[in-house]
């Protein structure tokens, strides 16, 4: 099974093809993706009207771009999956509204994909992961610990009161005149700085849920950097370790309740999965490691160019999808909020298709 | 020729076939909406499609509304448009909606003059004037909406647009009022179609006709000095 995955929902216009065989196995074909980030820097973030702009301007040339590197046509293929949200809407929409129209010129059916269930299949396409697993999603938007039983079987067991771990990164780098986006940048600044010279609150920890507070740790930061201003280059590298430090601590011990927590529910997971642009860092992916040993699993880390947003894995979780019958209508909404624990497997009919004419 | 338009810019969601051939709408149909186009849009065009009882394969150009009007609702009808073309290889051709409102004033008489006004909110109208024969007189642009009323004052204009009663409201006693005024939400989608079908080819793709930049600011505000 073939199927064409478009991903809009940030600040990458992105498209790929992605086969599924019937054992299960994924391969990709080809795999697209154009980042806007030049776009956005000048705003220290993503902007949603500059994005949404970006994306109707370039989608169907990344998709024919997809198309053509996997030697494919549409009428090769078995499907058109695209990211219905969560995300910004008005790339949200260009997205699903590209997808409807190339499913109803080709008859293919639509799949409306779950923008964090794509992240959290991304295992199952890269290293076949088997359920149930733990998955450990931090971007730019999202902070999650999700229990990821099945299809369609999603339950969160933590996830952040105010902002997304990529969020504080860019905040941080921002405040510090580092550029955007902030995660590598930090990264870098913090690799020769002293992360014991700020002394920085762990928010959350030790609390008996799996939930994160990341606005209060910036603010801290804020307030340190604020006292020593003008900042020397040194500063700025003792600053952004402290921070470094900081996030790595609350992600050991925010995670490491929610993997207790899993195993108290559903046993052990075959694995501790992350995902999102976050997990690139290579601080946290020691921790994740660590953690992973802890809990009597393995860490399984997509390489970074699947944890980012890209087509491939919103094409992957269309098939898996669409192995089980799931498909969509082309009514279906673009949503800007659309949590996790509210897609469910269940079918709906199949999506209106012309009739022929004989 | 047979076009395929489609119109979600403003507050409709339309589409319908034009057989040039046959000289008339085969299929169409057009709801008034000011929101969920990205809901309607699709089903609709399936419906009109198979109304007209042609498939893609058979559609010789698809011709869409490019603003301005609502951001969103462009990028609907763009993405669709540009999807359709996409998938089933035909062209897709962009139109302004403010031409489309005025195409049947002029195609009646093009030795008065029209002039297209969207609401573009505070205070504020898309316009666009046209002249003898259909001559743009003034351009698209984002105006104040007393510029347009003062367009609109010249003799034997026809007032076209959803900005229409806006600027009547603003008219003043004893100024010569417009020979017509049409205050419609959104173009015909027929007038759409043709005008789909009368632009030459080797057309630009499709894009956004905004007039108006992304409401956003750098924003150094937050960096702290570096020494």
């Amino acid at each position: 099974m073939i199927v064409l995955g478009i991903e809009t929902t940030c600040d990458e216009t992105a498209a790929a093809v992605v086969q599924r065989s019937d054992e299960g196995r994924g391969k990709i074909l080809s795999n697209i993706v154009l980042s806007q980030t030049s776009e956005h820097a000048a705003f220290g973030g993503v902007v949603p009207e500059i994005a949404a702009r970006a994306h109707v301007e370039a989608l169907d040339h990344v998709i024919a771009k997809a198309m053509s590197d996997a030697g494919l046509g549409f009428a090769d293929i078995d499907g058109v999956a695209a990211a219905s949200g969560p995300g910004l809407i008005g790339g949200v929409i260009v997205g699903l509204t590209t997808a409807k129209a190339i499913a109803l010129v080709s008859e293919k059916p639509l799949i409306a994909v779950n923008h964090l269930e794509a992240h959290a299949l991304t295992a199952r396409l890269t290293d076949g992961t088997p359920f149930p697993y733990c998955l450990f999603l931090a971007s730019g938007g999202h902070t999650q610990i999700v229990a990821v039983r099945g299809i369609g079987d999603y339950t969160r067991l933590g996830t952040t009161l105010d902002d997304a771990i990529g969020e504080a990164f860019d905040k941080t780098a921002k405040l510090l005149g580092l550029g955007y986006p902030g995660g590598p940048q930090v990264e870098k600044e913090a690799e020769g700085g002293d992360a014991t010279r700020f002394t920085l609150p762990r928010p959350m920890q030790g609390r008996p849920d799996a939930m994160f507070s990341l606005s209060g740790l910036k603010t801290a930061l804020r307030l340190e950097a604020e006292k020593i201003a003008p900042l020397t280059d040194q500063d700025v590298k003792d600053l952004c370790a402290s921070f470094q430090q900081a996030v790595v601590d609350v992600v050991a011990d925010r995670l490491r309740t929610g993997l207790r927590m899993f195993r108290e529910k559903f046993g052990t997971p075959t694995s501790l999965v992350a995902a999102g642009g976050v997990a690139a860092n290579q601080a946290l992916r020691k921790v994740l490691h660590r953690l992973a040993l802890e809990a009597g699993t393995v860490l399984v880390a997509p390489p970074p160019a699947l944890c980012t947003d890209n087509g491939a894995m919103i094409a992957w979780a269309g098939a898996e999808r669409l192995a089980l019958g799931l498909v969509d209508t082309l009514e279906t909404p673009p949503r800007a909020r659309w949590p996790l624990q509210d897609v469910k497997p269940h079918a709906v009919p199949p999506p209106a298709i012309l009739p022929r004419r004989d | 020729m047979r076009v395929l338009a489609i119109d979600t810019a403003l507050e409709a969601c339309s589409a319908a076939v034009l057989d040039t051939e046959l000289g008339r709408m085969i299929a169409g149909e057009s709801i008034p909406l000011v929101r969920g186009h990205a809901e309607a849009l699709m089903p609709l065009i399936a419906r009109v499609m198979s109304e007209a009882q042609i498939e893609f394969a058979q559609v010789d150009r698809i011709a869409v509304t490019v603003g301005p009007g609502s951001f969103t609702g462009m990028r609907v009808g763009i993405a669709a448009a540009r999807g359709l073309a996409l998938a089933s290889g035909r062209p897709a051709v962009g139109l302004s909606t403010l031409a489309c409102y005025a195409a049947p004033y002029i195609a009646a008489d093009d030795t008065a003059p029209v002039v297209a006004a969207i609401d573009a909110r505070h205070e504020h109208v898309y316009l666009q004037v046209f002249g003898a024969g259909g001559r743009t007189m003034i351009s698209p642009r984002l105006a104040p909406l007393r510029e347009a009323m003062k367009a609109a004052t010249a003799p034997g204009v026809r007032l076209v647009g959803s900005a229409a009663e806006q600027i009547m409201a603003l008219w003043s006693e004893g100024t010569p009022e417009p020979t017509a005024v049409d205050a419609r939400r959104a173009p015909a989608i027929d007038w759409v179609a043709r005008l789909g079908a009368a632009v030459g080819e080797g057309q630009p793709v499709p894009k956004p006709l905004y007039l108006r930049a992304p409401d956003a600011q750098p924003q150094d505000a937050a960096r702290l000095p570096r020494r």
